[in-house]
């Protein structure tokens, strides 16, 4: 396939870095799946599906509502969320119907590239809890489009757990009257991101909370770009994004909250830290605030910071060394961001994730290339 | 246990410490007293190791080790503990899983297995009930909304989880009621008057002293010491002042 990608001089595309990508989608795929997956322990008989390189792997797989097959999305504006075709899977939940646990989705890729789409369509009071994780090392493209309809409530939760290779996440969401959406995103594995959410409150009192946290090492780069689009009046949303950056690695968050004329009474939190674990490594914050309503409260910031001396030397004067400090201090910065999930299980599993992204760093030398 | 011959050392290439030597024994508790910017808290600060402290000149040893070529880490592990004058606020880690990571970083460091969780749970519990800090605040952040007094005792109450060779405490007196003082006094003798451990204590009053008997009392001036004694040195400061002493 030809590749016809933004090149960084586009703004919108100027801290990813899409030029590995023909060379990952030229990877063999090896089909290999390991014997472990890493399922979130949530005490249920809860679906679980797997999608090898793309595939839906029907024998390791309980779709529970999901359905598999064609899918009515598109995003042809979006330069890798056109890819995504036309295949992939839906749920659609009908008034006042709850999905049964966290449905449980695990996006293997043993390289080369996949494109799938999705399709979440709750119907009013409809609710449901998804997990994602991607692992693998070759290029993960989605687009998932989502209506949720008055009073309905979706969470999801997306894991990046690569060993290397890209993820591109699209999605394209729309929160009816009196609706919730939350999306957690989490980032701590070993490829790098794209993604892109395009949230619009359409209806009155509509809530949404887009947040997560990114941790990039070696010269990986993760870059999220949200846009909250309040159209309705009452509505309220919450960004809670945590981004750190290791070595050279770069972990930008551009979030950008819209209240359209009618849309009083909006109330839009928006909260961006960064954490630079070196001087090499770069965090690019980029909050803004477009309002065309006047009664309307927003309130954003956005910091960038190190590691607090101080605080490292009293953590070492306890016994505790400097990459177990930077590990701790870590984790209580993320901590804003992953402690708003609602679901002990999902919580702790990214926790855990946060932890043993930090166990394998002091396993891979090579992530410390190039730095002198 | 703690030998420190002829120390100089500079912060930002100002010489703070000017030659000091002191000697510190297995069992002996020792105070430092001197005016303010005499160089005490740095003394404390290069013995712990903190970076931005140079040595210039001069040599510690402790147990026969090399201190000064180690890291602060090392120094930990091997015994030293640091009671900060000003501890620190960390937010997002509890005190709890703060000590847990010492504890264990420090074992690791010496080759002893990790301390197993409801083991750290028993100890870190005691150690609390012994200092006043219930469980609720062992589970807050380490030192956040801690008031002046508070901080101190979660510094002793760290020692008392780590359990160190040697104790270099800065202040630990300061911000103390007189209730609190009384059980960080205790909390220090029962810690750490072993015969196999040793305090050195930097302090500006004598009634701290009253409760933790110093076996040798020195005055630190100038960042060197200029004057040792026995505890009737302490109480003729306090009767004196150091303009006279020090002199
Ligand atoms: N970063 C620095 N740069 C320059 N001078 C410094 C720096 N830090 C400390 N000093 C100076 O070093 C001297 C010794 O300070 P230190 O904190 O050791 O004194 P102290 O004896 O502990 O005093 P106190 O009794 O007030 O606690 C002071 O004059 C102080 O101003
Ligand atoms: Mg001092």
């Amino acid at each position: 396939m030809l590749l016809d990608l933004p090149s960084t001089r586009t703004e919108a595309w100027r801290w990813s870095d899409l030029s590995a990508l023909p060379e990952i989608a030229q990877r063999a795929k090896s089909g290999v799946v390991p014997t472990a997956l890493p399922w979130i322990d949530c005490g249920s008989e809860s679906p679980r599906l797997v999608f090898v390189d793309g595939r839906y792997d029907e024998a390791r797989s309980k779709a529970g509502p999901i359905q598999i097959g064609r899918v009515l999305a598109s995003a042809p504006d979006h330069a890798l969320a056109r890819l995504a075709g036309q295949q992939g899977w839906s749920l659609k939940l009908g008034e006042g119907h709850a999905a049964p646990g966290l449905i449980q989705i695990v996006h293997l890729t043993s390289g080369a590239a996949d494109h799938l789409a999705a399709e979440i369509v709750l119907e009013a009071d409809a609710q449901a809890s998804i997990a994602e994780t991607y692992m693998g090392e070759g290029w993960t493209n989605r687009l998932t489009v989502i209506a949720l309809a008055k009073g309905a409530r979706l969470m999801l939760n997306r894991r990046m757990l690569g060993a290397g290779g890209f993820v591109s996440l699209t999605d394209r969401a729309d929160v009816g009257e009196g609706a919730s959406l939350t999306v957690a995103t989490l980032a701590a594995g070993g490829n790098d991101s794209r993604v892109d959410s395009q949230i619009n409150l359409s209806g009155q009192t509509a809530f949404a909370e887009i947040g997560g946290a990114l941790l990039a090492r070696g010269r990986q780069r993760h870059d999220a770009n949200l846009v909250l689009r309040h159209d309705a009046i009452g509505g309220a949303s919450r960004q809670m994004w945590r981004s750190v950056a290791d070595d050279r690695a770069t972990a930008s968050v551009a979030a950008r909250v819209e209240v359209a004329r009618g849309a009083q009474k909006t109330d839009g939190v928006q909260s961006l830290k960064g954490l630079l674990l070196a001087r090499s490594a770069t965090v690019n914050l980029k909050p803004e605030l477009e309002i065309f309503a006047d009664d309307v409260k927003c309130a954003h910031g956005a910091t960038v910071g190190e590691l607090d001396r101080n605080t490292l030397f009293y953590l070492a004067s306890r016994g505790i060394g400097e990459s177990e400090a930077k590990a701790l201090l870590t984790q209580a910065f993320v901590a804003d961001a992953i402690d708003r999930i609602g679901e002990e299980a999902v919580r702790e599993a990214y926790a855990t994730d946060v932890i043993n992204w930090f166990s394998q760093s002091s396993l891979v030398p090579s992530e410390v290339e190039g730095r002198s | 246990m703690l030998k420190i011959e002829n120390l100089h050392a500079e912060i930002d290439g100002k010489q703070i410490l000017n030659g000091l030597t002191l000697s510190v024994g297995a069992g002996e508790v020792h105070a430092i007293m001197g005016p303010n910017g005499a160089g005490k808290s740095t003394l404390g600060y290069v013995l712990g190791g903190r970076p931005g402290y140079e040595v210039t000149q001069g040599s510690v040893s402790f147990e026969g080790q090399d201190l000064l070529d180690m890291a602060a880490n090392e120094r930990a592990a091997a015994g030293l503990f640091l009671g900060f004058q000003y501890p620190v606020e960390i937010p997002g880690v509890s005190n709890v899983q703060f000590l847990r990571t010492a504890l264990n970083s420090q074992r690791r460091a010496r080759g002893e297995a990790e301390i197993s969780a409801g083991d750290f749970l028993r100890l870190s519990k005691a150690e609390g009930e012994a200092l006043g800090m219930s469980m609720d605040m062992l589970k807050r952040n380490v030192n956040v909304g801690f008031s002046g007094g508070e901080k101190k005792r979660n510094e002793m109450v760290q020692m008392g989880v780590i359990d160190p060779k040697l104790a270099v405490l800065d202040e630990t007196d300061s911000g103390l009621d007189i209730d609190a003082l009384r059980v960080v006094g205790d909390g220090i003798n029962r810690i750490m008057r072993q015969p196999h451990k040793a305090v050195l204590l930097i302090t500006h009053y004598q009634r701290l002293l009253d409760i933790v008997a110093p076996d040798f009392v020195h005055v630190l001036a100038d960042g060197r010491i200029v004057r040792s004694g026995g505890p009737e040195l302490a109480l003729q400061l306090e009767r004196e002042g150091y303009g006279a002493i020090a002199a």
